[in-house]
């Protein structure tokens, strides 16, 4: 009977394919109209691009030094391309639009610093440019919570530094200075807020070092760890039209004569779960393998993607099915359904890194998504096996939950005599 | 076949069907006739099982319906009031899809599909999606979908609502064919003319409850032996109440301003009858003598027009 109730379905797709092309398509073109709006490319370390910006040092203190240095040094080096110049320099080059933004360093700053003053770095942006300067401006926060965070625990060796800025010389005792108050500021590191700009997290695993004689971790791509998020949205969208049509089938009464001729409803209702998987899975396959098609890079773990978004095609049907179930009015289901799946977007991290958001809400709130789950053990597949198993167990099982109560909800509206 | 055994149903606080009781024997044609809203559609779909009734049971071949669903299910075919069909599809893939949602294997399911194409005059149009077709072409293939498993008891909620009368006599056609085929049909309508040519039953039905049943002339005895006069005149003012003796003698089925229709109370002569309405106090225009319809039964039971 499935395979009836399967073919029929399918039948009317093919004869009213427009609605349906267009829901597959969608989330693939926002995909690319997003992952080229903040810059992504196919493989490059620092997809964004590096952030160049001017350093006006009008300190020349060896703190200022080591602020200066730290700019382009390591990791930062990687994202950052800062230039020293005087303030005049810079604030042409700013205005002929090659600079996303300008620091300056002012004078008196590591003497103020050093003896409990108050401090103000300068930040002047680019207002052509939107996402460098942002970044740089949130990358600075860090930095200035960090620096909060050193005069408000190392209190104690601020003398030592004052002397040492104060001398201009010695860098042996520089050294030692700067090693005493990292391994401090290292052990503080948790107590501090975390960065606003989730770039220590995107880049982190890619950047561990591969075990001996096991494979190289690919590249970080902004498009995949887009797409896997993007995936977790639109599916749930895309499930909740397939599911919709549930309430035609109750509007025409096609449902109805079913019922005429079956007791159970859970076969009908299992056939409109498994249409929808279809049309998901089919849009999952556009997203994620057109995505790699289009966008320029591989999968790793392409079987374990696809067994994990299988079973969250599955969680995502059930519950645009109990969706369906709940709410008799089309229309109202529909409401219902986008809000549910707008809702579980974000929460769950699809729209933004869950990195970002309060505490709480990261904590508590986001690891009881189902879109979480996904999200995470998607993104997770990128670098290495992790939890997908467990993810997709958890889905797979919530969405036979959500079948069976949909099915139960649906026999109930039909002895009320409600349709 | 069929028996309905004191069935009541309430949404809220209309009661859509009030203690009814009925019988469908093996073959036979019961009409349940009504106006709209009298109770048809909740009284079919109680006994198709999509509604369960607050009180009574029903009874499909002997056996309880609610303790045996899905075997009764099996033996009956619904043809539902509104039209149940895929209209992106054909005329035939929804005729074999129903046929295998019936438990017909798929080749089975186009054979039959094919007879009932055929049998529904449909064949040429087979291959055309259901929305390109007539308003009456759709009432028939929604009835063949109803009839791929060759059910034996065949429940019929108003086949022939709002099409043509070509289109309706092709139907009555059809339904006649199957009643030769010894199917039981359960038939609602509130067209009168359908109910006396296919019923061999017809229970009237209004505001939920079951007026009176019976065979056509049983129904008709219910009027005075079966002599109802039509009275053409111009009434005014003039009340039957007020005319002496008449209520004695005849009973009010209908009354507008310049007609009345009456049946004599009692085993009456006609002339005797004819006399009586001649001597009126109102002047006459004509005076007619009929065989009461079942519209004169309803008339009487419930004071209203079937299609009102």
């Amino acid at each position: 009977m499935l395979e009836a109730l399967l073919a029929k379905d399918l039948r009317r797709v093919r004869r009213n394919p427009l609605p349906w092309m267009m829901n597959l398509a969608l989330p693939l073109v926002i995909t690319a109209v997003m992952g080229l709006a903040f810059g992504g490319g196919g493989g490059n370390d620092n997809s964004l691009g590096r952030i160049k910006f001017a350093v006006v040092d009008e300190d020349q203190s060896p703190l200022a030094d080591f602020l200066r240095g730290a700019a382009n040094q390591g990791k930062a080096g990687q994202y950052l391309e800062p230039v020293f110049l005087e303030r005049k320099a810079a604030e042409q080059q700013l205005k002929n639009d090659k600079l996303s933004a300008m620091l300056v360093i002012p004078a008196g700053f590591a003497s103020n610093y050093l003896t409990g003053g108050k401090v103000q770095l300068e930040l002047v942006k680019n207002p052509s440019e939107q996402i460098h300067p942002a970044v740089l401006e949130e990358l600075l926060e860090v930095v200035v919570s960090g620096l909060n965070a050193i005069s408000r625990n190392f209190n104690s060796e601020f003398p030592a530094w004052r002397e040492l800025a104060e001398s201009r010389g010695d860098y042996h005792q520089l050294s030692r200075l700067i090693e005493q108050t990292g391994n401090r500021i290292e052990t503080a590191r948790k107590y501090l807020f975390p960065p606003l700009v989730g770039y220590t997290n995107i880049a982190g695993p890619q950047s561990a070092a591969p075990a001996s004689g096991g494979k190289a971790a690919p590249k970080f791509n902004l498009f995949a760890y887009m797409s896997v998020a993007m995936a977790g949205m639109f599916l749930l969208m895309l499930a909740g039209q397939g599911m919709a049509d549930l309430h035609r089938e109750l509007s025409r009464r096609t449902f109805e004569r079913y019922h005429t001729l079956h007791e159970r409803l859970l076969p009908f209702v299992a056939g409109k779960v498994l249409f929808t998987v279809v049309i998901v899975s089919m849009g999952a396959a556009i997203m994620l393998g057109g995505g790699q098609w289009l966008f320029g890079f591989r999968w790793p773990r392409p079987l374990e993607l696809g067994l994990l978004t299988l079973a969250y095609v599955f969680f995502a049907t059930g519950l645009m099915a109990l969706s369906v179930a709940i709410v008799p009015d089309e229309h109202r289901a529909n409401a219902l359904n986008s809000v549910l799946s707008m809702i579980l977007s974000m929460i769950g991290g699809c729209m933004l890194p869950p990195d970002q958001f309060p505490a709480f809400m990261r904590e508590h709130l986001c690891p009881l998504m189902p879109t979480y789950w996904y999200a995470t053990a998607g993104r997770e597949l990128w670098w290495s096996e992790g939890s997908w198993l467990i993810s997709a167990a958890k889905l797979a099982a919530l969405g036979t939950l959500c079948v069976g109560l949909a099915a139960v909800l649906f026999k109930r509206r039909f002895e009320k005599g409600a349709r | 076949m069929l028996k309905v055994s004191a069935i009541s149903k309430a949404f809220g606080t209309v009661r859509a069907v009030d203690d009814v009781s009925f019988h469908l024997s093996a073959g036979e044609v019961y009409g349940l006739l009504g106006p709209n809203g009298a109770g048809k559609t909740t009284t079919i779909s109680m006994v198709c099982g999509l509604l369960r009734p607050d009180a009574g049971e029903i009874f499909i071949e002997g056996k309880l319906f609610s303790a045996n669903a899905g075997e009764a299910k099996r033996l009956m075919g619904v043809a539902p009031q509104e039209l149940a069909l895929y209209e992106e599809l054909t005329g035939r893939e929804n005729l074999e899809f129903w046929g295998r949602i019936a438990g017909l294997k798929a080749a089975e399911a186009r054979k039959r599909a094919g007879e009932l194409l055929e049998a529904l005059s449909l064949t040429d149009r087979a291959k055309d999606a259901v929305k390109t077709y007539s308003g009456g072409m759709k009432r028939r293939i929604n009835l063949g979908c109803a009839l791929l498993h060759r059910p034996k008891l065949v429940l019929l909620d108003e086949p022939t609502a709002g099409i043509d009368p070509q289109a309706r006599a092709r139907i009555l056609e059809f339904i006649t064919g199957l009643r030769a085929s010894g199917a039981s049909i359960l038939y609602t309508t509130h067209y009168l003319e359908e109910a006396e040519t296919l019923c061999q039953r017809i229970g009237i039905i209004d505001h939920g409850k079951l007026l009176a049943e019976g065979t056509l002339s049983q129904l008709q005895e219910l009027l005075g032996e079966g002599l109802v006069f039509t009275v053409e005149a111009d009434f005014g003012e003039s009340l039957p109440a007020q005319w002496e003796g008449f209520a004695a003698h005849f009973r009010v089925l209908q009354k507008s301003e310049n007609q009345l229709v009456v049946a004599a109370v009692g085993r009456r002569d006609p002339s005797e009858c004819l006399k009586e309405l001649l001597a009126l106090p109102v002047p006459l225009r004509n005076v007619s003598l009929k065989r009461p319809s079942l519209n004169d039964v309803f008339l009487q039971l419930t004071g209203r027009q079937l299609r009102e």
